[in-house]
């Protein structure tokens, strides 16, 4: 039941860490969410307040996790305890998250799965929105669950299975895995693009997403905006980075790999830009319809929109389909797994059970929560508790972070500490941005949404429902870290 | 219809800025492992 002795594992090279990181941190989002982000927020002029979110609080984080999980050398339960014992909840918090996001991410890979091989013969037909209705089995509504549908859950068992082959022997595999999945699906997206740039209508789709409205600028929401884009692209705040970091051998540098990994992160989003608008752009010109008429965020973009334009596609239409949806499927399984590992190496961490048996037993109970999300209503559940998780948890634990780690704590301990094994040395800039910037607008950004949703109940749905779906979800989430802080770990337990 | 100047700007200001950026600290790594 009960490994003897942990081993510390380390990846197998610094090429294995920075390919993991970059897996964890490319996901759907890079395609489905920036795009649209940039495209709404004034174009090409969004790319100046991105780059200040990337360099003022994107990487400075990034940075702060990789040095924590280094200089503690475990995941984020103990690696806050090491700060404080009081803190170990933060920790538990931190991995917490990354997991209920995992429970509904699988899902959104269940479809892609599905139309990965419904693309063979393009089964979406001329109506790919009401085939995805039907697909889903959507009762239009979350009060109405509906029955489970059997080819999302036969997708959730493989892409649960393939989470479980991952993890269980540890970050060794890890390291071999995302040697193919990193640069497979950017292989993908580049070939998407240069077909999807050789369409007509593809340059109009461009323009629309390049075209800067420098008006936007003045307005603090876009800031606002490209400061959350960044955030929940890079995957910190998530205790993933923190885990990662956790792997590295004593001699590894930090800060150079902050910036390695989330330019990496960027640059696929800003080139997933210009496959979504290249073949936007062909769909809006075949249908004769403007733009903004068609959907080009999050699902819709991605089991409606693109779908229809495959179909249109003169030559290969399965071919490009098939890839499509491949690149979505190699994106999101590290994406996935990521979320995964820090519950799992706390969890081994802390009651050093094996690594197989915690992987085991994650996985399985993340495949029965997840099939709330295959019924009927699924598809509602999955928003709302994405909309609350991302909104308010996962911006709580970025602002308790720096907290903890910038006001009850030494923060230049944790700079000297990146500055010793890193080639670029961080100044004193850096506590400033962890102390002062970064929480202030990670304030600002609860602060708003906290007030949107009293205003504006998310999409009108009953009270009973954002409770259930939004307010039980980070509750249960909140508590359970201190309930996970309390239990005796093994030594105490024995 | 083309691209507007303005578009080509930004095309080229984000390249720059994001694989231009990438390059350099991939060539920094690759020249400390070297050392």
């Amino acid at each position: 039941m009960v490994d003897n002795i942990a081993k510390k594992e380390y990846w197998n090279s610094r090429f294995a860490f920075v390919m993991a990181a970059i897996g964890s941190a490319v996901g759907l989002g890079n395609v489905w969410r920036f795009p649209y982000v940039c495209y709404e927020n004034g174009g090409g002029a969004f790319l100046i307040p991105y780059f200040v979110a990337l360099f003022t609080a994107g990487i400075p984080l990034m940075i702060l996790e990789f040095s924590v999980g280094h200089w503690a050398r475990s995941a984020p339960p103990k690696a806050f305890k090491k700060i404080g014992r009081k803190w170990e909840w933060a920790g538990w918090w931190a991995v917490l998250v990354p997991f209920v996001i995992a429970l509904y991410y699988v899902v959104v890979m269940a479809w892609c799965f599905s139309y990965m091989i419904y693309s063979l013969d393009l089964r979406w037909g001329s109506q790919a929105d009401v085939f995805f209705k039907n697909f889903l089995g959507d009762t239009g509504t979350p009060t109405i669950l509906g029955s489970i549908s059997i080819p999302v859950v036969l997708g959730l068992l493989v892409i649960w299975l393939f989470v479980f082959l991952i993890l269980y022997k540890g970050v060794h595999r890890i390291g071999k895995i995302v040697a193919i999945t990193v640069p497979l699906p950017t292989i993908l997206l580049i070939i998407l693009t240069i077909r999807g740039l050789t369409l007509p209508g593809a340059i109009e789709g461009i323009s629309y997403y390049l075209t800067p409205n420098f008006s936007r600028l003045t307005d603090v929401n876009v800031w606002l905006a490209a400061y959350a884009q960044v955030f929940f692209s890079l995957g910190v705040a998530q205790g993933i980075m923190m885990t990662y970091a956790s792997f590295l051998k004593k001699k590894s540098d930090i800060t150079n790999n902050a910036f390695i990994i989330s330019l990496a992160d960027a640059g696929t989003s800003f080139l997933a830009g210009f496959t979504v608008f290249s073949v936007v752009g062909y769909l809006a010109a075949s249908q004769g319809v403007g733009i903004t008429e068609l959907g080009i965020g999050g699902p819709t973009l991605t089991f409606i929109t693109y779908p229809t334009a495959i179909s249109l596609l003169p030559v290969a239409a399965s071919f490009f389909g098939m890839i499509f949806y491949v690149a979505l499927l190699t994106f999101g399984i590290d994406s996935a797994f990521s979320m995964v590992e820090p519950m799992v190496s706390g969890i081994h961490g802390k009651w050093r059970i094996s690594k197989a048996k915690a992987t085991g037993f994650m996985c399985i109970i993340g495949f029965f929560i997840s099939l709330v999300f295959a019924t009927g209503g699924g598809l509602h559940w999955l928003d709302i508790v994405d909309h609350f998780i991302a909104n308010f948890g996962l911006v709580m634990i970025g602002l308790v972070e720096c907290l903890i780690l910038g006001w009850m704590y030494t923060l230049s301990k944790l700079r000297e500490h990146a500055n010793e094994t890193s080639e670029i040395q961080i100044g004193r800039w850096w506590d400033y941005l962890i102390k002062y910037v970064i929480p202030f607008v990670l304030f600002l950004l609860l602060a708003i949404a906290i007030i949107d949703n009293i205003i504006n109940p998310y999409l009108g749905y009953p009270w009973w429902v954002i409770v259930l779906g939004g307010v039980i979800p980070c509750l249960a989430i909140f508590l359970l870290s201190f309930v996970f802080m309390k239990i005796k770990k093994h030594e105490e337990a024995t | 219809m083309g691209l507007s100047l303005s578009a080509i700007a930004m095309l080229i200001f984000g390249s720059v800025i994001l694989y231009g950026g990438l390059a350099y600290f991939l060539y920094r790594a690759y020249k400390t492992k070297e050392k």
